[in-house]
C-alpha cells in the first residue's frame, strides 16, 4: 500500500475530487495548509504599503491506495491539479506498513 | 378514565401503555391533548402508587400519621411526561419501621420498569437538606402528598418554603450560577440544531428555577406568554419520548421529523422554529424576572435619596438609567414620539444595559407607527443600534419579544428561529444575522460606509427564508427594508449588490484561480468601485465569524485577503464631487468677505447653517466649536475656500429645545475668534459628564488618501462620533498650523467620516513629514 500526499492550489481541491472520484478512489483526506516552494512567496503593493505574502494558502491531500494503483493516482492528481503556472503544487507517494478500520479491524488492502 | 383496583406492577404497566397507546392520536402540539395526557399519566400513577402504600401499610403495620409518600419535580405538579422518571420521596417518623415499609413500596416500581428516582427522609433530613442542596429545594417546592399523612407534606412544605424566603438574599445567586452553568454547558434551545429541550437555555429546568424564583416572593415571574410555551416545550418533549421509547431529552436530527409528525408539524424545521419561539417566551422571562429579583435583593445603598425618589441617570431625551435597566422617564411620550423605540434601543444598547420590560410594554402599547420611509433621525438611530456590539443582541430580543420588531422590519419574521441544516452554522438564521452585525461593528473603520456595513450584515440572508437561491431571493427584501429605511437610491442599490454577491469574495478565492487575470476581472467588474469592495471585504469577515468555528480560519482569511487586495488594485475609489455652484445668496456673502451667519431649518429636523468669514488657521474648528457648544450635532459638512474667503455649509441637528439662532452663533464666533470665548474650556466641562460606550469601540482610522488631489493633502479620518469631534481635529490641525482648505463631513450611525484637504501656510500640499504629523496629530485628537 502507498500513501499519497498532494499539495496543490486551493481553487482546483473541487477538479482532483472529482478526478479522484471517477477513477475509483473513495476516501481521502483533506487539510488548510500554507507554505512555499520554489516560487518563494511574492510582494506586492497594496493602498501604498508593500506586503510581502510569503507562506502561500494550499490545500494538502492524502489518499491511501493500492500499489498497483499508485502510479495511475499519481497521474490523475497531476493532471487535473495542473495550471501550468508557478505554485501549481507536488505529490509525493510513501510506501505504507499497515492499515486497519477502526470499526470493523479489517487490516491492510481490505481497510483501503 | 377507571381506577386500577390492584397493585400488581403487571396491571399498572398494561394500562399506563394504553393511555399512552391512547395518546397518540391526542397529538396537536400545545393544544389540549397532550396535557391532559401528563395529567392522566400523573392520576393513573398516583392511584396506583396509593394501593402499593396502601398494602405496604398494612404489611409492615406502620402507625397512620407517621409516613406519606411524596411526589416532587414535575411528578408533584401532577404531570408526568411518558419517560420521566417517578420522583418520589417516602417522608416518616419511625425510624424502626420504614426500611420494610420502604421495600414493600420501591419493589412494586422497580418491577414495573419505570426508571424511579426514590429517598427516604424524616422531616427534619428533608428540610436540612433543602437548606443547602438546590436541586432538593427545587424539588421540594412542588412537593404533592401520594399517599399516607398529607399534613406531614403540608408541614414540611410550608416550612422548606418558609426556609427558601428567609435565605433568598443569600441562596439566589447560587441559583443563578446554576442557571448560567446549564446554559453554558447545554446550550441554547432558540438556535441549537439539537436542542436539549430540559437542561439547555429557554428550555424545562430553566421554568423550574423561574418558579423558584417566584416562590421566594422576591420576584414575580411574568406569566403572559411563558405558561404557554412551558406547554409547548413539554409537548415536544412527550413527543420525543414517545418517538423514541425512552426519557432522553436531546432532540436529536434524526428523530426530528417523527417528532413532527407526532405533534402533526409539517416538518423538522417547523418543530425547530417552535422549540426556537418557546425557548425565546421562556429565556426572555427568565431575564426578566432575574434582573428584578437581584435588584431587589442588591444592597438598599443608593437607591433612593432625599424622599424616596428614584435616582435616574439620563440616557437622552424621555430616557433614564435605573437599577441598571434603561427606563422610560415620566417625561417620556411614546404617542407623540414615534422615534422613541429607537432612540431607547440605540441608547440602551450603547451604555450596554437592557431595556426595562414595563418600559418596553409601555412602548408596544402606544407607539405610533413610523413614517414610510423613515425619517432621517430614525435611520441614524438604528444604524446606532446595529453599531453597538454585544449589547446589541438582548435589546433586539426584548424588541422582539414585545412584537416592535415585526413594525420595524417585518422581514425578520420569515428568519425567526429558522434553523439552518449546514454542519458549518452554530446559529439559527436570526441569530445568525445579529451575531454578524455583532461582529462587524468592530469594522466600521475599514469602510467608507459603516451605517450600509452594519445593515448589509443584518440582512445578508434575510432570503434564507423564502425559496431558491438565497442571496437572490434575499436582495429584493433587502431592496424593500432599505428603501423604507429612507436610504437613498445610491445606497439601495448598493445594499443589494452587497446582499447579492455577499458570498462572491469566499467563492471566488476558494473555487478560482487567483492567478488567473479573469477571475480578478470578474469580481472587479461586478463590484464596480473600491467602496463596494471595501464593504464586500468586511461582511465577508464578519458572516464568516458569526457563522461558526469552522467557518473561518487564517487560511481562509488569506485567501480572500489576497483576493481583494489583487481587485483594490483593479478598482478606483470614486473621485470626490465637485462642491456644488455658489447660490446667489452666497455668492454676495462671499463677495462681502465679512463674518455672516445664516442658519435656516431645512426638512423635518435637520437645520443648515452657513457661516461665511475671512479664512484663517483654526476657523473649521471654532466654528465646529461653537457649533458643538449650542448643542447642534454635525450631520454633514461642505467646507471650501474662495478667494480668502471661506464658505462652510454645515448641516445640523439641534438637540431639543436649542432651536440655531444665527445671531447667537455669529456672536460665539466672532469672540472666540477674538479669543474672548475659551471654547475648548466650555466643551472639556461639559464632556466631563459624558457617558463611557459600554463597548470600547475600534481605534479610530486616520490615512492619507494618495493621489486624491494635486493642490492638498487629503486625509481621512474615521471615528466614533462625539460632541466636539470636529472641533478637536480642527484645533489639532490649527496648532499645527496646516490650513484646511475643503472639508467633507458625514456621520453615519455613531460614526463620523470626515475628509480634509489639507495645505500649509503658502497653499501647497504637505510635505511628507508634514503629513505624517498631521496624521499622529489627528489620531490622537479622534482617540
Amino acid at each position: 500500500m502507498k500513501l499519497i500526499t498532494a499539495v496543490i492550489k486551493p481553487f482546483k481541491l473541487d477538479d482532483v475530487k472529482s478526478a479522484l472520484e471517477s477513477f475509483g478512489v473513495h476516501g481521502i483526506t483533506v487539510t488548510e495548509a500554507s507554505g512555499y516552494g520554489r516560487q518563494k512567496g511574492h510582494t506586492e503593493v497594496y493602498r501604498g504599503a508593500e506586503y510581502t505574502v510569503d507562506l502561500v494558502p494550499k490545500v494538502r491531500l492524502e489518499v491511501l491506495v493500492d500499489d498497483a494503483d499508485s502510479d495511475d493516482v499519481i497521474e490523475v492528481i497531476t493532471k487535473s491539479a495542473a495550471t501550468g503556472r508557478i505554485g501549481d503544487g507536488k505529490v509525493w507517494c510513501v510506501p505504507v506498513d499497515t492499515v486497519v478500520r477502526v470499526r470493523t479491524g479489517e487490516r491492510g488492502v481490505d481497510a483501503l | 378514565m377507571t381506577v386500577p383496583t390492584s397493585a400488581l406492577p403487571s396491571d399498572y404497566a398494561a394500562r399506563r401503555r394504553e393511555l399512552l397507546a391512547e395518546g397518540r392520536v391526542a397529538g396537536s402540539v400545545g393544544g389540549p391533548g397532550t396535557s391532559m395526557r401528563r395529567r392522566g399519566l400523573a392520576a393513573l400513577t398516583d392511584s396506583w402508587l396509593r394501593q402499593v402504600f396502601a398494602d405496604a401499610v398494612a404489611a409492615t403495620g406502620v402507625a397512620p400519621g407517621k409516613a406519606a409518600l411524596v411526589a416532587v419535580g414535575g411528578y408533584g405538579r401532577g404531570e408526568l411526561a411518558p419517560g420521566s422518571d417517578l420522583d418520589l420521596v417516602l417522608l416518616h417518623a419511625d425510624r424502626d419501621a420504614v426500611d420494610a415499609l420502604a421495600e414493600k413500596i420501591w419493589y412494586p416500581v422497580w418491577d414495573t420498569g419505570v426508571h424511579l428516582d426514590h429517598a427516604v427522609r424524616t422531616f427534619e433530613e428533608a428540610r436540612r437538606l433543602a437548606s443547602h442542596d438546590l436541586a432538593v429545594l427545587l424539588g421540594l417546592l412542588d412537593a404533592r402528598p401520594v399517599a399516607g399523612d398529607p399534613a406531614l407534606v403540608g408541614r414540611l412544605r410550608t416550612a422548606v418554603l418558609g426556609d427558601w424566603r428567609a435565605s433568598a438574599r443569600r441562596r439566589l445567586p447560587e441559583l443563578r450560577a446554576s442557571w448560567d452553568e446549564r446554559g453554558e454547558r447545554h446550550g441554547d434551545l432558540r438556535h441549537d440544531l439539537e436542542p436539549e429541550l430540559k437542561e439547555g437555555r429557554g428550555g424545562l429546568r430553566d421554568v423550574v428555577s423561574l418558579r423558584a424564583v417566584a416562590a421566594s416572593w422576591v420576584a414575580d415571574r411574568p406569566h403572559r406568554d411563558v405558561d404557554d410555551a412551558v406547554r409547548r416545550l413539554a409537548d415536544v418533549r412527550d413527543a420525543l419520548h414517545l418517538v423514541t421509547g425512552r426519557s432522553g431529552n436531546k432532540l436529536l436530527l434524526q428523530e426530528q421529523d417523527h417528532v413532527a409528525e407526532e405533534l402533526g408539524l409539517p416538518g423538522a424545521d417547523a418543530l425547530l422554529r417552535e422549540v426556537g419561539a418557546s425557548a425565546s417566551a421562556v429565556t426572555h422571562a427568565a431575564e426578566v424576572t432575574w434582573r428584578r429579583a437581584l435588584q431587589a435583593t442588591r444592597p438598599q445603598r443608593s437607591r433612593f435619596v432625599r424622599g424616596r425618589r428614584p435616582v435616574l441617570r439620563l440616557l437622552g431625551p424621555g430616557l433614564a438609567e435605573h437599577d441598571g435597566e434603561a427606563v422610560l422617564t415620566a417625561q417620556a411620550d411614546p404617542r407623540s414620539d414615534p422615534l422613541l423605540v429607537l432612540r431607547m434601543a440605540a441608547r440602551a444598547a450603547r451604555a450596554g444595559l437592557p431595556l426595562s420590560a414595563s418600559s418596553v410594554d409601555r412602548l408596544a402599547a402606544d407607539t405610533p407607527p413610523l413614517p414610510e420611509p423613515w425619517p432621517e433621525n430614525a435611520r441614524h438611530l438604528f444604524v446606532e443600534l446595529l453599531g453597538s456590539g454585544p449589547p446589541l443582541v438582548p435589546v433586539w430580543e426584548a424588541l422582539d419579544q414585545a412584537g416592535l420588531l415585526d413594525r420595524l422590519l417585518p422581514e425578520w419574521s420569515l428568519v425567526r428561529h429558522l434553523p439552518q441544516r449546514n454542519a458549518v452554522h452554530r446559529y439559527a438564521v436570526d441569530r445568525h444575522l445579529l451575531e454578524c452585525a455583532v461582529r462587524a461593528a468592530p469594522l466600521v473603520r475599514d469602510v467608507h460606509r459603516p451605517d450600509l456595513l452594519l445593515v448589509a450584515a443584518l440582512l445578508h440572508d434575510i432570503g434564507k427564508g423564502s425559496p431558491g437561491d438565497h442571496s437572490e431571493a434575499g436582495e429584493p427584501l433587502a431592496v424593500g427594508a432599505a428603501t423604507r429605511m429612507g436610504f437613498d437610491a445610491d445606497d439601495v442599490a448598493m445594499l443589494a449588490l452587497v446582499v447579492r454577491h455577499h458570498l462572491l469574495l469566499v467563492d471566488s478565492a476558494t473555487k478560482r484561480d487567483l492567478d488567473d487575470p479573469s477571475t480578478v476581472t470578474t469580481v472587479a467588474d461586478l463590484l464596480g468601485a473600491t467602496e463596494v469592495l471595501e464593504l464586500m471585504s468586511a461582511l465577508t469577515s464578519a458572516d464568516a465569524r458569526a457563522t461558526g468555528p469552522a467557518a473561518w480560519s487564517e487560511w481562509k482569511a488569506g485567501l480572500v485577503d489576497d483576493l481583494v487586495r489583487r481587485t483594490a488594485l483593479r478598482l478606483h475609489g470614486a473621485p470626490p464631487s465637485p462642491p456644488p455652484p455658489l447660490t446667489p445668496t452666497e455668492s454676495q456673502l462671499v463677495a462681502a468677505g465679512r463674518l455672516a451667519i445664516v442658519a435656516e431649518p431645512d426638512e423635518a429636523i435637520t437645520w443648515t447653517v452657513t457661516v461665511v468669514a475671512p479664512d484663517s488657521t483654526g476657523l473649521f474648528g471654532i466654528i465646529a466649536g461653537v457649533l458643538a457648544l449650542h448643542r447642534l450635532s454635525v450631520r454633514s459638512a461642505q467646507v471650501r475656500t474662495e478667494g480668502g474667503v471661506a464658505l462652510d455649509v454645515w448641516t445640523v441637528v439641534p438637540d431639543r429645545d436649542h432651536e440655531p439662532r444665527s445671531e447667537a452663533l455669529r456672536n460665539d464666533i466672532a469672540r472666540a475668534l477674538d479669543g474672548e470665548l475659551d471654547v475648548t474650556q466650555r466643551l472639556s466641562a461639559r464632556d466631563a459628564g459624558r457617558r463611557q460606550p459600554a463597548v470600547v469601540p475600534p481605534p479610530p482610522r486616520v490615512e492619507v488618501v494618495e493621489s486624491a488631489s494635486d493642490t492638498a493633502t487629503v486625509v481621512e479620518v474615521r471615528a466614533g462620533d462625539r460632541p466636539g469631534l470636529l472641533y478637536r481635529l480642527g484645533r489639532a490641525l490649527a496648532l499645527m498650523g496646516v490650513n484646511i482648505r475643503g472639508a467633507r463631513v458625514v456621520t453615519l450611525g455613531a460614526e463620523a467620516v470626515d475628509v480634509f484637504y489639507l495645505q500649509d501656510s503658502v497653499g501647497r500640499p504637505l510635505s511628507d513629514p508634514a503629513a505624517r504629523e498631521a496624521v499622529r496629530l489627528l489620531t490622537d485628537a479622534a482617540g
